[in-house]
C-alpha cells in the first residue's frame, strides 16, 4: 500500500510533467473539471481541479461536486502518477474504477498518455 | 465507500431516450417494412411483440452484466470472464461490425431520402452519403458531442413525429384492418420465425446504453431505462408495422424509402418533407451514438494493447482521430456498396443475425458468471438465470441462424457470407497479429520504473493524515 505522501510525491512530480506540456494544455483548452480520487485499499480521498488549461495542487480530502471519481488501490495511483501503470490497461481489467462521462474519462486518459508520451 | 454523486449526471430520462435513440435508428423503417412481407394483412405487430418479449430477455441479461460490471467497458470485462480471451476478443470484434453497418445503412437511408424529397437523379443519394459522413466525421473530430437535452428533444420527437405519421395513416385510408390477429393466414411457420428474427433487429443497440453507466445519477437508471425503452420501441414499431401493412404497396415496401411514402399517405407532400425531416433526425443519435461508442472503445482497446498503438493517437482535442476516420471511411465504402447494389435488405438480415448473436453471447456470458463469480454481487439478478440463461443462447442462436441465410422473404446465404468474412477476419487478427502487437507493447514499455525504490526494510505503512511537504494543497474548507 503506498502512503499519502508516495501518492502526493508521485502526484506533485505529474502535475509539474503535465503543466509543463504544451500539447497536454492544449488538450486542456475548456476543460475546467473536479476530479476526486479515491483509494480502495486505505479509504482516502483527494481532489485534483483542472482549471484554465492548468492542473491545480492535490487536496486532501474530496472538496466540492466532482464531474468525475476515480477508484483504484493506492499503489495504482502511486505508480499511475509516476506513469509506470497503464490506466488504460486497468480500467479494461476493471482494477480502476470510474464515474463520469465518457468525455471526461477520454480526457483524463488523454492526460495520463500525453504527459508520459513514450508509456 | 458510498456512491458518488456527479456534478453533471444522467438521470432516467436521458437513459430511456438513450436506448430508445440508439435502436431507433432510419434502419427501423427499413427493417419494419422488411418484417411486414413476412406475415399476413396487418398482424406484424403480433411478430414485434413476440421480438418485444425476446428482447425482455436480453434486457434481463443486459440488466445482470451491467449491474456487476457497470463501466463503459463491460463487454470486455464480462466476457473476459465467461470465456476465453481470444474468443471474447473475435466475438466483441465482430460486434462492432454492427455499428459500422448501422452508421453505413442511416447514412445510405437518410441521403436517399434527402435524394427523393428534392427528386434528384439516383446517384445524388451517394453524394449525399458522402456529405453525410463528412460532416459526421468533422463533427466528431472537433469533440462536438450532441448535449443530452438535445438528444432528448431529437428522440422524442422522432418517436412522437412517427407515431403521429403511422396512426393518421391509418385513420386517412378508412379502410378497416385486415387479419390483425392472424400472421399465418396464408404463410408457413417458418415465415413468422423469419419475422420474429427480423423483429429483434427492431430492438437491436437498446443495450448500447449500458456504455453510459459510469455516467448515470443512479446505477439503476440503466437497466430501468433500457426497460423503459423495449416498452416504447413495441408500441412505436407495432403501430408503423401495421400502418405500414395497410397503406404502401408491395412496391413501396420494398423501397429505401417506405416512411416517405407512410408520410405522403398520412398528410401528402408536406408528410413527405416532414418524414424526410425525422428520418435526418433519428440520424443525429446513430452517428453521434455510434461514433463515439466505437471509436471511443476502439481507442480503449488499442491503450490496452489489443489493437495497434496508432489506433490510441488523439487529436489536440483529445479524440482518437484514427477510429474516428476509419470508423467514417469503412461506412462511407459500406453505404456507398448499398446504395450502387440495392442490397440494404442484406444489411438489414446481417445486423439481425449479428444482434441475435450478441444477445445469445450475453446468455451465455450470464450462465457462466453464474458458475463462476457466483457470490459476486448483483445489483440486478435476472430470475431463473441459469434456465432462461440456457433458452437465450439456444432461441437467439436460433434466431442468428435464419436471419443469417434470409434476405427479403427468400432464403439467402449474403449475411452469413458478411458474418463469416467479418468473423474470420476478426479471428484471424486475434490469432495471427495481436501477439505481435502484444510483443511490440510490451517492448516498447520502459524497463525501468520511473517510481523510486522505497528504501531496503522500510515499512508499508497504512496511509494516514495529510502530508506536509509534497507540494499538495491542504482540504478545502
Amino acid at each position: 500500500m503506498a502512503t499519502t505522501e508516495e501518492i502526493a510525491e508521485a502526484f506533485a512530480e505529474w502535475r509539474q510533467r503535465c503543466n509543463a506540456n504544451d500539447r497536454l494544455k492544449r488538450m486542456l483548452r475548456g476543460w475546467d473539471r473536479v476530479v476526486h480520487l479515491r483509494t480502495s485499499d486505505s479509504s482516502e480521498q483527494f481532489t485534483i481541479e483542472v482549471r484554465d488549461q492548468s492542473i491545480g495542487p492535490l487536496g486532501m480530502g474530496a472538496s466540492g461536486e466532482p464531474d468525475m471519481v476515480v477508484t483504484a488501490t493506492s499503489e495504482d495511483f502511486a505508480d499511475l502518477f509516476w506513469g509506470d501503470l497503464n490506466p488504460s490497461e486497468k480500467y479494461m481489467s476493471g482494477e480502476i474504477v470510474l464515474a463520469g462521462s465518457q468525455e471526461d474519462v477520454m480526457r483524463l486518459d488523454a492526460m495520463s498518455m500525453v504527459a508520459f508520451l513514450d508509456q | 465507500m458510498t456512491a458518488p454523486v456527479l456534478r453533471r449526471a444522467m438521470g432516467l430520462r436521458t437513459a430511456v431516450s438513450t436506448s430508445t435513440g440508439l435502436a431507433f435508428a432510419a434502419l427501423e423503417y427499413l427493417a419494419a417494412a422488411g418484417l411486414v412481407v413476412y406475415v399476413a394483412g396487418d398482424s406484424a405487430w403480433i411478430a414485434v411483440g413476440v421480438a418485444g418479449l425476446l428482447a425482455l430477455l436480453a434486457w434481463g441479461f443486459f440488466g445482470e452484466l451491467n449491474g456487476m460490471f457497470p463501466t463503459a467497458a463491460a463487454i470486455r470485462l464480462y466476457m473476459k470472464r465467461s470465456m476465453d480471451d481470444r474468443t471474447a476478443l473475435t466475438i466483441t470484434f465482430t460486434y462492432m461490425t454492427t455499428i459500422v453497418l448501422v452508421i453505413a445503412a442511416d447514412a445510405f437511408i437518410v441521403g436517399s431520402a434527402i435524394s427523393h424529397v428534392l427528386g434528384g437523379a439516383s446517384w445524388t443519394a451517394g453524394l449525399w452519403i458522402v456529405v453525410l459522413l463528412a460532416v459526421a466525421v468533422a463533427a466528431n473530430l472537433r469533440g462536438i458531442k450532441v448535449a443530452g437535452g438535445v438528444q432528448d428533444v431529437a428522440t422524442y420527437t422522432v418517436l412522437v413525429a412517427t407515431t403521429v405519421i403511422a396512426s393518421a395513416a391509418v385513420l386517412r385510408s378508412h379502410a378497416a384492418l385486415r387479419f390483425p390477429l392472424s400472421p399465418l393466414h396464408g404463410h408457413h411457420g417458418t415465415d413468422l420465425i423469419e419475422a420474429v428474427a427480423l423483429g429483434v433487429f427492431l430492438y437491436s443497440a437498446f443495450e448500447w446504453v449500458t456504455t453510459n453507466a459510469e455516467e448515470v445519477r443512479r446505477p439503476e437508471h440503466v437497466h430501468r431505462g433500457m426497460l423503459i425503452a423495449v416498452g416504447l420501441l413495441f408500441a412505436v414499431c407495432a403501430l408503423v408495422t401495421i400502418s405500414m401493412s395497410h397503406v404502401l404497396t408491395h412496391h413501396q415496401l420494398g423501397s429505401a424509402y417506405p416512411q416517405l411514402y407512410l408520410g405522403r399517405a398520412a398528410f401528402g407532400r408536406a408528410g413527405l418533407w416532414f418524414m424526410a425531416g425525422v428520418t435526418a433526425l433519428t440520424a443525429l443519435n446513430t452517428f453521434n451514438g455510434g461514433f463515439i461508442t466505437a471509436s471511443r472503445f476502439v481507442y480503449a482497446t488499442a491503450r490496452e494493447g489489443s489493437l495497434p498503438r496508432p489506433l490510441a493517437a488523439l487529436n489536440d482535442r483529445a479524440v482518437p482521430w484514427v477510429p474516428v476516420v476509419g470508423l467514417g471511411a469503412a461506412s462511407l465504402v459500406v453505404a456507398l456498396v448499398v446504395a450502387a447494389s440495392h442490397s440494404w435488405q442484406v444489411l438489414v438480415a446481417t445486423g439481425a443475425a449479428l444482434e441475435a448473436m450478441i444477445y445469445a453471447v450475453a446468455a451465455t456470458c450470464v450462465v457462466r458468471l453464474r458458475a463462476r463469480m457466483a457470490d459476486e454481487h448483483r445489483p440486478f439478478r435476472i430470475v431463473a438465470g441459469r434456465a432462461l440463461g440456457a433458452l437465450g443462447v439456444v432461441v437467439f442462436g436460433l434466431l442468428a441462424v435464419v436471419a443469417s441465410v434470409s434476405v427479403g422473404d427468400r432464403f439467402n446465404p449474403a449475411p452469413l457470407a458478411v458474418i463469416a468474412v467479418c468473423g474470420g477476419l476478426s479471428a484471424f487478427y486475434v490469432l495471427r497479429v495481436l501477439p505481435g502487437v502484444r510483443a511490440a507493447e510490451q517492448a516498447r514499455r520502459p524497463a525501468t520504473r520511473r517510481r523510486p525504490p522505497r528504501p531496503p526494510g522500510a515499512e508499508v505503512p497504512v496511509a494516514s493524515g495529510p502530508p506536509t511537504d509534497t507540494g499538495a494543497a491542504q482540504p478545502a474548507p
